[in-house]
């Protein structure tokens, strides 16, 4: 219900939102994460059992936020060549993980993982209590990470067997 | 400590068991939380409710400096009472050391303010915090204008709220921070 007038709100308000400086309304989303809720990027999953495909779950429903973070990692050079996101959870919670899986898209595995939820919060210009899902956000990214790199691990044969397979 | 030990096995048969024998053997109270959970989300899609069998209420932050949602069920470390009654006496014992904070530091904008189990300080131009309770993690949630936003879990053998991650103590983080941006330190323990 709650969620219904919010969005009427937002609808009819996102008009005013644009012409009036931001500063002077603080009580509004800003509009990066308006753009985010109505046009999320790279909403969608992989198939998790893909070698290639790191999945980050993170949060849980009692809380309020759970996000899925997925990677797809180029074999050959280890860089992440596709991200997609599902999220339960409000609009700047969305709003962090779709800018998430763009932030990630071309960057090796390493790189991501300087990923700073500051930088989202930035980006998105969060209100103070709304932090969290850019960290949410964050730990996402690194929960996908972690769990391509142990797929890459699993993955590459031993030198032994490498040496075996050439003879 | 002792009665500890039997609710950690029963959490970790109900993890390795499927659902439909465990929610029997269990205690009734933690049956119906089970069960609270799946009824309070009644529109989600059923991905989401995977996910809720699939890991518990997933804390953030491991014991160990890890990046992925904990194993660790919460609600057994701290039973819910025992949490309301610590959380809120931390917060409103906070609340009435930054209202004193603020007669005597003269700040534009100083502001506390308590309402639906939130505290708020404003701290005019330099800032808000934000602090919260997460009630499912039995956590406190900070969100610092310094250093973002924190997740304390209570440490019995500090006998204090402590950020895994950082290892940082609530109040102490707190009068740290607050000497920083307003020039006179606090004593918030």
């Amino acid at each position: 219900m709650l969620r219904l007038v919010a969005n009427r709100l937002l609808g009819t308000a996102s008009g005013v939102v644009l012409k009036r400086p931001l500063q002077v309304l603080p009580r509004f989303y800003h509009e990066n994460v308006i753009d985010h809720y109505n046009n999320p990027r790279n909403v969608g999953s992989f198939d998790k059992n893909d070698p290639n495909v790191g999945t980050g779950l993170v949060g849980a429903p009692a809380c309020g936020d759970v996000m899925k973070l997925q990677i797809k990692i180029d074999e050959e050079s280890g860089k992440i060549v596709d991200a997609c996101f599902k999220t339960f959870g409000c609009g700047s919670a969305i709003a962090s993980s779709s800018v998430a899986t763009e932030w990630v898209k071309g960057k090796s595995m390493d790189e991501v993982l300087t990923i700073k939820n500051t930088e989202i919060a930035k980006h998105l210009s969060l209100p103070p209590v709304k932090l969290h899902c850019s960290m949410l956000a964050e730990d996402a990214i690194k929960a996908a990470v972690k769990d391509a790199e142990a797929k890459r691990a699993k993955m590459k044969p031993s030198p032994i067997e490498k040496a075996a397979d050439v003879l | 400590m002792a009665s500890r030990l039997p609710i950690l096995r029963r959490i970790s048969i109900l993890l390795k068991a499927p659902p439909s024998t465990t929610l029997r053997s269990l205690r009734p109270s933690l049956a119906r939380r089970f069960l609270l959970r799946k009824v309070l989300a009644p529109n989600v899609s059923p991905w989401i409710c995977a996910a809720a069998s699939s890991f518990c209420s997933g804390p953030l932050n491991l014991p160990q400096d890890s990046q992925g949602p904990a194993a660790i069920d919460y609600r057994s470390v701290l039973s819910e009472d025992e949490y309301h009654r610590l959380a809120n006496s931390t917060i409103q014992d906070l609340q009435e050391k930054l209202e004193e904070f603020g007669d005597i530091v003269e700040l534009e904008g100083f502001d506390v303010d308590y309402g639906n189990e939130v505290l708020t300080l404003k701290l005019g131009t330099l800032g808000t915090y934000v602090m919260n309770k997460q009630t499912p993690n039995r956590q406190i949630w900070l969100s610092s204008p310094i250093s973002g936003p924190s997740r304390f879990d209570w440490d019995h053998n500090a006998q204090a709220w402590v950020y895994r991650r950082t290892k940082a103590n609530l109040l102490k983080l707190l009068e740290s921070e607050l000497e920083q941006l307003c020039n006179k330190p606090v004593n918030l323990s």
